[in-house]
């Protein structure tokens, strides 16, 4: 396990010291036989009950074995990840991976790869840093607007209310309808919203507007699950950004990643490999500086 | 696949010269490659692990189950596959022995399909 502390220079396992920086638990997966990649991948996880193993025990090892230089980390507050009292706005989330890919020495652009809330990340860290974005995929997630805001404040409220204040009860109902694991997942959510200010601080987090989505220049592919509260999305994102490629899974939810990770995987190839291609025949910039960046690394 | 762990030490490359030519040059030569001794030492992981969460005193048997028994989540296995890659090398890739289990099935492990994988692993 490493852990990267996102304000020190080294990445053992030394204490953080100052109060914005926190220690983060990466692991990577590379291609087999020491070839070089051919990109890299940054998989973001989701809020609450997620962390790196959502990809770790899905796409993740084939995207490794497809070429990929694989990059998972838990977000602060997350699985292995410290898990400050405070400091849960958006922006902060997209400061962490800034800083992790500075430290990891990662400079070229890079395919990031967002499921729900990881996806918010993703577009957030594509309009702050347009340079060092190939392209992003996100499953079931949507941009900062104001709309993504009243939404997931309106979770994380339900949230703090059955588990933390009917937290024996909730769990109690969780356990038998859902199993063992998802209670287990549900418990550390609980930590997470009892011991910090995330419920507090996502729905504090800065929006954008429908211009700024507009300006994501990176190429941009979204997924959704049919069945999802989420659907619907596409047409406005399709709207918003036109080059858009949006894939609707029928028969799916929002939990769409654990539940056809098969085909996740597919289109996560797919999509990856032809933003590669692209960038080989000169197609976006993004793409193009990525593959030399690759090179120049081999 | 290659799981590149940044704490770890990096292969010993004065390895000495009388060392088994099958074993990986990165494991140890006091590894043991029998299920019993594999258990022990899973074990001992594992409860390294659950002390963190104040459940040092379940015992581990090759039919116990990570998350149904033992309440682990799916990153405490993540972290495991750490544990197991410095302790036995690189032939034992947790990230590749779950590649074809879909996250029902890694969530329903038992403490001996992965025993059994490690040793199997070892003898390859």
């Amino acid at each position: 396990m490493a852990m990267i502390d996102t304000d020190h220079a080294t990445d053992h396992d030394g204490p953080h010291t100052r109060t914005d920086g926190v220690r983060l638990h990466v692991q990577r997966l590379s291609p087999p036989d020491g070839r070089p990649p051919t990109a890299t991948a940054v998989l973001i996880h989701g809020l609450l009950t997620d962390s790196l193993a959502s990809w770790y025990f899905t796409v993740a090892p084939d995207l490794a074995a497809a070429g990929l230089e694989v990059v998972m980390y838990d977000q602060r507050g997350h699985g292995r990840s410290e898990r400050p009292g405070s400091g849960y706005r958006l922006d902060t989330f997209v400061t962490d991976l800034e800083r992790l890919l500075d430290r990891l020495g990662i400079t070229g652009p890079v395919h990031l790869v967002g499921n729900c809330f990881g996806g918010t990340v993703a577009f957030a860290y594509a309009m702050r840093h347009p340079e060092r974005v190939a392209g992003i995929a996100v499953i079931e997630a949507k941009p900062a607007t104001e709309s993504w805001l009243t939404e997931i404040s309106g979770i994380l409220r339900r949230v703090e209310e059955e588990l933390v204040v009917h937290e024996a009860e909730s769990l109690a109902w969780v356990s038998a309808h859902r199993g063992a694991h998802t209670a287990r997942l549900a418990k550390s959510a609980a930590r997470l919203v009892r011991t910090t200010t995330i419920a507090e601080d996502v729905p504090a987090s800065r929006v954008v507007s429908e211009e700024q989505v507009r300006a994501v220049s990176c190429p941009v592919l979204a997924v959704y699950g049919a069945d999802s509260e989420l659907a619907g999305q596409e047409r406005w994102l399709e709207s918003v950004l036109p080059g858009t490629r949006t894939v609707v899974l029928p028969g799916q939810g929002h939990s769409v990643l654990a539940e056809a990770p098969t085909r996740i995987r597919e289109l996560l190839l797919s999509w990856i490999d032809e933003r590669e291609r692209e960038g080989e025949h000169g197609g976006h910039t993004a793409t193009r500086t990525a593959a030399a960046a690759l090179e120049a690394d081999a | 696949m290659t799981t590149v762990n940044q704490t770890a030490p990096p292969p010993a490359a004065d390895a000495p010269a009388e060392a088994p030519v099958s074993a990986s040059a990165h494991v140890p030569a006091d590894v043991p490659a029998d299920a019993p001794a594999v258990l022990a030492e899973i074990s001992a992981m594992l409860r390294t692990m659950l002390d963190e969460y104040g459940l040092d005193d379940i015992e581990v048997t090759m039919e116990t189950r990570f998350t149904e028994d033992l309440e682990l989540e799916s990153i405490d296995l993540v972290t495991l596959a750490g544990s197991l890659e410095t302790r036995y090398g690189r032939q034992v890739n947790f990230a590749e022995f779950v590649a074809d289990l879909e996250l029902d099935e890694i969530i329903d492990l038992t403490v001996g399909q992965l025993v059994e994988y490690v040793v199997a692993a070892r003898e390859r």
